[in-house]
């Protein structure tokens, strides 16, 4: 009888533990992913003042006052994130922007400066915008990163922008006054981020040889006339670890899950060891249509 | 007494004072404080209805017999029904001319119990409210519906003898929170944008990519499932083509089944007594101005007449130079400049000439600011200004410049714009931007009508997962003379 009640017991537990899971982290990684706890970009929150995000392992304190705004949209088919949204609670007189832009989904390679230089030559288009501060090299929470200011109708902006898991990781301030914004640009000094080892990331490494088992998934995918982005973790064995479907529907998104945890690998190899590798592909018809900037 | 008349007079007094503080208070305080207020629809001329300037002969023959047929209303033996929302196309496209949008009095209420129908108008159909369709989000099983719920039955009416089907139990879907809306989309221009290159649509929306993902914004197009190339028509750019559109619209809104939609949506055989297509392409002409469009299905003239129907015309400016913009960039600015000579009814109201001049020359201004204000805190990156057409076979469309005011992409709108209705690649949260050119005259907002006030508008933008939400951020953080100019300047579209 006792015997009966810690089976019960302990069969209780693991289903509100994986049912705690699946609210948590839902379709993304179960059943799909082998590993339950592998966070995804747009995981991060606020708690207790500080952003949190465990993909890019960034932590930002949020300035005195500030509090979490509207949630931005899903990621988008070209692997947009906007990760946070902060706006002081008294009054909206500042925000702070925080995205991501997944660079394997970004058309050609652009490091951060010459993304920073290029959105400077994009703002300097815009009506009414002027160019306070040219694009330059800062550091951000001891990080390397690209900084652009600009200003217009009464509203002073900055843009910071570096690069984390082959992400570009940007932050854009808008305040009324250009104290404002430096006060907040000072704010990010207190950002930590990428201090563990994540897996390497490599572009196309799905599309080559390095693939040893693939298998296309079902027509729904395929036939899908927007692009479907996906990221995967190839695990030292060369089995695919963790699938990512950036944006897709539910259909789409278990046809991709089920067909992408019978592909196989070479696996990644540095310096004669193996080591997990991070790569990104893309399903559907419109798959050569996948691109943006940052 | 005298103690009681003291206290009175006090009393008076102060009450006199707190009204005579507030009112200058209303009065003089700065226009950040008091917060700005939509104008209003643009008094004046309508500046749209026409044909496009430049036509040939033929081309404008055609145009004026797919008017008229636009403007037909159908009965039963037309193919009304069973089930319908208007009986004609210019019912729901007339404001502030034929082809536009929702009119100030909904047709609607009449049509209801028109020739001896018995129909109960819907809650949400008032006589001063948007023309608009219903959508059911789900079906009863739970499963998605997203399917428009035509408002109105033919039973009753002296033309649909034996019909006796009854209206869907809109109060019974309203209890469960299961009907949407949307209003007519706007025509005028169309062309235009129907001979806009797929390469050209992107490359706008990659053109001011950086910006759009400074603002959290990215955008996608609906692409076609038959050809994977991009639509463009319909609050969520559902419908590929202008054909699709007039078909798609013949059949669901008015009932009428034709070549491209050929059969009823209601099957009940007492009520779907006509022979289908119930408008089928003519094999013979019964001539007229134009003999090629004797030869052409309703559908085709709709559509034809959607193409060929000139752009809205801005404030000040005159259709023609609206309509015939070309390539460069000067003459787009010179387009802008005679639109924002604009005069705003609600903010002229002066008589002495030198006022109107004062008045014409500060309306000016605020236009230009406005404009200014609206690219610079990023409503642009959406509601893109200027787009080129491609190569067409109707000349006079060929290779112009216009100013729509849209990407044609369709964008995340957010929580509090939802309407749960995936249409092809647009999912529940997404619509096509909303063209802007022609707002200045519109009465009813967003997608299903719930707002006549532009800045409240604006402010639906924002909500939980919506794109806008850092461009909204942007507008409240302007002054209050700022966000007037932009509503200035968007009644001046």
């Amino acid at each position: 009888m006792r015997r009966l009640f810690y089976i019960g017991a302990v069969a209780c537990l693991a289903g509100s533990l994986a049912l705690v899971l699946a609210w948590r982290y839902g379709e993304t990684i179960l059943p799909f992913a082998v590993t339950s706890a592998i966070p995804d970009p747009q995981d991060g929150k606020v708690a207790g003042g500080v952003y949190g995000n465990a993909y890019f392992d960034l932590s930002y304190p949020l300035p005195q006052g500030f509090g979490e705004g509207l949630a931005g949209p899903d990621p988008s088919d070209s692997g947009y994130y906007v990760l946070g949204n902060f706006i002081p609670q008294a009054a909206p007189t500042a925000t702070i922007l925080m995205a991501a832009q997944d660079m394997f989904f970004a058309g050609p390679h652009r490091d951060v400066a010459a993304v920073t230089k290029d959105f400077r030559e994009s703002m300097s288009q815009v009506e009414a915008m002027s160019i306070d501060r040219e694009p330059s090299e800062v550091r951000i929470g001891n990080r390397a990163a690209w900084r652009v200011d600009f200003s217009g109708v009464g509203l002073y902006r900055a843009m910071i922008v570096t690069e984390i898991r082959c992400h570009l990781v940007s932050v854009t301030l808008t305040t009324r006054s250009s104290d404002e914004r430096d006060a907040l640009v000072q704010s990010l000094d207190r950002l930590t981020a990428a201090k563990r080892a994540t897996p390497v990331c490599i572009r196309d490494y799905a599309a080559g040889e390095q693939v040893v088992r693939k298998v296309q998934p079902a027509p729904e995918v395929s036939s899908s006339p927007t692009p479907i982005p996906v990221r995967i973790i190839i695990g030292t064995d060369g089995t695919v670890k963790h699938v990512h479907v950036i944006r897709a529907t539910e259909l789409q998104r278990r046809g991709i899950g089920d067909a992408l945890r019978q592909w196989t690998f070479k696996p990644h190899v540095i310096a004669g060891r193996t080591v997990e590798a991070e790569t990104g592909l893309a399903f559907g018809r419109g798959t050569s249509r996948v691109s943006g900037g940052l | 007494m005298a103690k009681r008349r003291f206290a009175y007079t006090c009393s008076l007094a102060s009450t006199a004072t707190i009204l005579l503080a507030s009112v200058a208070v209303s009065t003089f305080a700065p226009a950040q404080t008091r917060g700005p207020t939509d104008p209003g629809v643009r008094g004046g001329a309508a500046g749209a209805g026409g044909v496009y300037p430049g036509l040939t002969e033929a081309e404008g023959a055609f145009f004026e017999v797919a008017k008229d047929v636009f403007q037909e209303v159908d009965g039963v033996a037309d193919g009304l029904g069973p089930r319908f929302n208007l009986d004609s196309c210019v019912g729901c496209h007339t404001q502030p001319a034929i082809g536009g949008t929702a009119p100030a009095v909904n047709p609607q209420v009449d049509v209801a119990t028109l020739r001896g129908a018995r129909n109960v108008v819907p809650s949400f159909i008032t006589r001063n409210g948007a023309v608009r369709e219903a959508r059911f989000v789900r079906n009863r099983d739970g499963s998605p519906d997203g399917g428009v719920h035509a408002l109105f039955v033919i039973t009753g009416r002296d033309d649909a003898a034996g019909c006796n089907i009854r209206q869907p139990d809109f109060a019974g879907e309203l209890s469960r929170n299961n009907v949407v809306f949307r209003i007519p989309t706007p025509t005028f221009g169309l062309g235009l944008v129907e001979s806009t290159t797929d390469r050209a649509l992107e490359t706008s929306l990659a053109a001011n990519g950086d910006q759009k993902r400074a603002l959290g914004i990215s955008g996608r197009f609906n692409r076609s499932g038959n050809d994977g190339t991009i639509q463009r028509f319909g609050w969520k750019a559902q419908n590929k083509s202008l054909l699709m559109f007039s078909g798609e619209a013949y059949n669901v809104e008015i009932g009428v089944t034709n070549d491209l939609f050929p059969n009823e949506r209601e099957g009940d055989p007492s009520c779907a007594t006509n022979t289908h297509p119930e408008s089928p392409t003519p094999l013979e002409s019964e001539g007229g101005p134009s003999p090629s469009a004797g030869f052409q299905a309703d559908i085709a003239l709709f559509a034809a007449f959607m193409r060929l129907l000139a752009p809205p015309t801005p404030a000040g400016a005159t259709p023609a130079a609206a309509a015939s913009a070309t390539n460069s960039t000067a003459s787009a600015t010179t387009t802008d400049a005679a639109a924002s000579s604009s005069v705003l009814p609600a903010a002229a109201g002066t008589t002495s000439t030198a006022a109107t001049t004062s008045s014409t020359t500060s309306t000016t201004a605020t236009v230009d600011r406005g404009r200014q204000v609206f690219t610079n805190i990023g409503c642009s990156a959406c509601h893109t200004r200027q787009l080129t057409s491609g190569k067409a076979t109707v000349a006079a469309l060929s290779e112009k410049a216009f100013q729509p005011y849209s990407d044609f992409a369709v964008h995340d709108m957010g929580d509090r714009l939802a309407d749960g209705v995936s249409q092809g690649g647009a999912g529940g949260r997404e619509f096509r931007t909303a063209p802007l050119w022609g707002v200045g005259q519109r009465i009813f907002f967003l997608h299903d009508g719930r707002t006549t006030d532009l800045g409240e508008a604006i402010a639906q933008h924002a909500s939980r997962g919506s794109e806008a939400n850092q461009v909204v951020q942007n507008y409240n953080a302007l002054s209050g003379t700022d966000r007037q100019a932009v509503l200035n300047f968007l009644r001046s579209l």
